[in-house]
């Protein structure tokens, strides 16, 4: 039936936005780890491709902030933070990044998770980042969707195939 | 905005602060199914006309919806486009960690590589 696809579909879309990623790197544990949580070799890796790090302070302690700029290739800085909010080491880091708006007001929150399991002496790495204020919306609007008219659902599932 | 991203920060804030309100979104539903005037979009809610179309204009301002050019009749229509950018900046994070985890991969080879000499040259005096 075109509407329970329809529901479906829009899950998929908005709802559970989430990324995971899993990597095996062949490193032990303990310094997979320490390359998360100590500034001077998170600066060497974070961020895409070409891209440097000007500012990178890490207080790792839950409670603790982060802070990185990031330079692109063009020159443009890109700041970005969160808090700490679990630090068990060394399987575990859960840690938030907030984007700003141009007046540097929070409007969305990502809370990151990255557990880090040993693995015949390589380290399997699983990172999970969920947009935790984009699912909010999110959810809230497919209710609004379900409880609202159902007519609507199959133009809207065309509206979302498009996406 | 926290990462290199080709949407404008304020735009986002815009779409997911007009999509922060039930009476909007369930306008959203509506439209879905086809344009809708003022006066017939107004007609399951308990509010006056003015209070709709203050809605409205938040939804037109952040580009959810389009008002036709029709003094009289002005329907409403959906425009998805938006949502797509929010769906987006979150598919953005994928390609975020992708490319630095990359680049973990290589630093720790790196790293590991540069011990090991070490270690040898250490062994070697």
């Amino acid at each position: 039936m075109a509407g329970t696809n329809a529901k479906g579909e829009a899950r998929g879309n908005f709802a559970e936005r989430e990324v995971v990623i899993t990597r095996i790197f062949d490193a032990p544990r303990a310094l997979v780890f320490k390359a998360w949580t100590d500034p001077k070799h998170l600066k060497r890796w974070w961020g895409p491709k070409m891209f440097t790090n000007p500012v990178c302070e890490v207080d790792a302690r839950v409670g603790g902030a982060w802070r990185i700029v990031m330079r692109g290739p063009d020159g443009v800085d890109y700041p970005c933070g969160g808090v700490y909010r679990e630090i068990v080491e060394p399987e575990r880091l859960v840690f938030t990044n907030i984007a700003t708006d141009n007046d540097g007001n929070p409007i969305l929150d990502g809370l990151t998770t990255v557990t880090f399991e040993e693995q015949g002496g390589k380290t399997k790495l699983t990172l999970t980042t969920r947009a935790v204020a984009l699912v909010e919306y999110a959810a809230a609007y497919l209710q609004g969707m379900e409880a609202g008219w159902t007519q609507s659902l199959e133009s809207l599932a065309e509206e979302l195939a498009k996406l | 905005m926290s990462l290199p991203n080709p949407i404008p920060p304020d735009t986002l804030s815009t779409t997911l602060s007009a999509l922060a309100d039930p009476t909007r979104r369930a306008v959203l539903a509506r439209l879905a199914s086809g344009d809708l005037s003022v006066t017939e979009l107004a007609e399951p809610f308990d509010m006056s006309l003015p209070a709709v179309s203050k809605h409205l204009k938040v939804l037109e301002r952040a580009g959810l919806i389009a008002r036709g050019r029709d003094a009289q009749w002005r329907p409403c229509r959906l425009q998805a486009s938006p949502l797509k950018d929010v769906a987006d900046w979150v598919e953005h994070y994928r390609r975020f960690w992708e490319e630095s985890l990359d680049r973990l991969d290589d630093y720790l080879q790196a790293l590991q590589s540069k011990e090991k000499k070490h270690g040898r040259n250490k062994r070697k005096r």
